[in-house]
């Protein structure tokens, strides 16, 4: 399990996590929700390790990693276990999206094997050979998950992978997620689509939503957080948003599906 | 025609000789500059305070000023007040040095800062070690960042050898105002020759490596742009 355990985390006198609990589950998915700069990828970030957290636990598969670090203290740091796809995708823009996949696998020697495999599934034949300014948004989204996921990775952090796509994207993401996860990958998806939520929430009972708002998690739940959010922040922001369905059609505001 | 090949004919050694002080005037400027350049660079983005705000400072003055002023300043009244007397080239070679180490700290300096954190991250999470990061990931890009604006800065010191290299070694000087005396031609012919036999074609090399990496280099900051402004819609550069 990866968890993080009373995160809190500063910039400045600004405190924007504060006291977060979260916990990824193998082969499950973890959904974050919540109004722009509530703190869902500081969390994200120091749930990897790549800002630590002032203050709190973040707990590995059953190794502890204790906040604030003692002066000097060095931490082996999860990574590529746990590890990040981000809203900008972050592709290496000198290689290509093949050698993107291939260059953390340099010392596999079934390097090859597992990109064409990858390829097949993510359909990435067409453009595979391209460098990452030659391919629209999408196809560097559909790269970044595929470099993610021949990591081998045991959790995987999604920041916001779908507010660049469109719908019939959006659907293809959903896919390959859930297909991360029936391969025993626990994942932690932030997101301010509710659809898209719901989409990934639908598929099996032992997922989880979190809402986060001002740095505290303010409501969580399965698939009938959407009915009861619990916190009147909570059921504000519910009621704020636009329910899209994965085809594209949109619930009108309010309205429940 | 006849003219024109005799005068080199006549004078191919005085013209040799020429190529052969800019060259190594060239070398020098070049030589320093890169690698002490680059080390200041690095140093003054570890140590900003320390190195850096001066360094900046040095390279806004010197920056500011045309460098026929640096290596007249250096030749003739800055030697008289100090009462000394220093071999022209070693002049020259050290004005120009000079300006070319803090210029190419500067470059170095803010390709540095400006290195986009993202790809480091990215390096993190796909658990690729420190050398790796460093040797595939960060010093590719650097260089093609930091390769054209650099070839530009030693593209612009070359220019200033040519004058330096007259200024600076009198009897090249002198052999130049002997053709000139002999042949009753301007000093322009010199001049002309000079270009023509030297530097066009170096130049012409140069301009071809600078738009080549300067293409690299566009496209790069190409994509930083739709990283950063996080468009919202498939884009192509």
């Amino acid at each position: 399990m990866l968890a993080g355990n009373n995160i809190r985390k500063s910039f400045g006198t600004s405190e924007v996590l504060k006291g977060v609990n979260v916990q990824i589950k193998p082969g499950r998915i973890s959904v974050l929700i919540g109004p722009s700069g509530s703190g869902k990828t500081t969390l994200i970030r120091a749930l990897a390790l790549l800002d630590m957290p002032g203050h709190g636990e973040v707990v590995f598969n059953g190794r502890s990693y204790q906040f604030p670090l003692d002066a000097n203290q060095k931490i082996d740091p999860p990574w590529p276990d746990v590890t990040v796809v981000f809203q900008q995708h972050f592709l290496w823009p000198h290689l290509t999206l093949r050698k993107n996949i291939l260059l953390p696998l340099s010392k596999r020697t079934d390097s090859h094997h597992i990109v064409n495999d990858l390829i097949d599934i993510f359909h990435m034949g067409a453009f595979i050979d391209r460098y990452p300014n030659e391919v629209s948004i999408g196809q560097r989204q559909r790269v970044a998950l595929a470099r993610a996921f021949a990591l081998k990775p045991k959790y995987i952090l999604l920041d916001e992978i779908t507010s660049a796509l469109d719908v019939e994207q959006t659907g293809t993401v959903i896919r390959h997620l859930l297909t991360l996860r029936d391969r025993g990958i626990g994942m932690l998806v932030v997101t301010h689509l509710l659809a898209f939520a719901r989409e990934l929430l639908a598929r099996d009972e032992g997922d989880q939503i979190y809402f986060i708002d001002d740095g505290k998690i303010l409501g969580s739940g399965g698939m009938e957080f959407f009915n009861d959010p619990g916190s009147h922040r909570a059921k504000q922001f519910l009621s704020s948003m636009d329910y899209w369905s994965a085809n594209g059609q949109v619930i009108h505001k309010n309205s429940k599906r | 025609m006849n003219t024109f090949l005799q005068i080199i004919s006549n004078h191919s050694e005085a013209f040799l000789r020429g190529i052969g002080v800019t060259i190594q005037l060239a070398l020098i400027i070049w030589g320093s500059g890169l690698a002490i350049g680059t080390l200041l660079g690095i140093l003054s983005t570890k140590y900003k305070v320390i190195i850096g705000i001066p360094t900046r400072l040095i390279t806004f003055i010197l920056s500011g000023i045309p460098v026929l002023v640096y290596l007249y300043w250096a030749h003739y009244p800055m030697q008289t007040i100090l009462g000394v007397v220093i071999n022209p080239f070693i002049t020259a070679a050290i004005v120009l040095s000079t300006i070319n180490i803090f210029s190419v700290s500067d470059q170095i300096r803010t390709q540095l800062i400006d290195f986009p954190e993202q790809y480091t991250i990215a390096a993190k999470v796909c658990g690729l070690s420190q050398r790796t990061t460093i040797f595939r990931i960060q010093m590719p890009i650097l260089l093609r960042q930091v390769i054209p604006p650099l070839l530009t800065q030693q593209v612009i010191m070359l220019h200033s050898t040519l004058f330096a290299s007259l200024i600076s070694v009198e009897e090249i000087f002198r052999v130049a105002m002997r053709v000139n005396s002999i042949e009753y031609k301007p000093i322009h012919i010199y001049t002309a020759l000079y270009l023509l036999l030297f530097v066009c074609p170096l130049m012409a090399w140069l301009s071809g490596c600078d738009n080549a990496l300067l293409e690299i280099y566009r496209n790069l900051k190409c994509l930083q742009g739709i990283i950063s402004e996080n468009l919202l819609a498939p884009q192509r550069c």
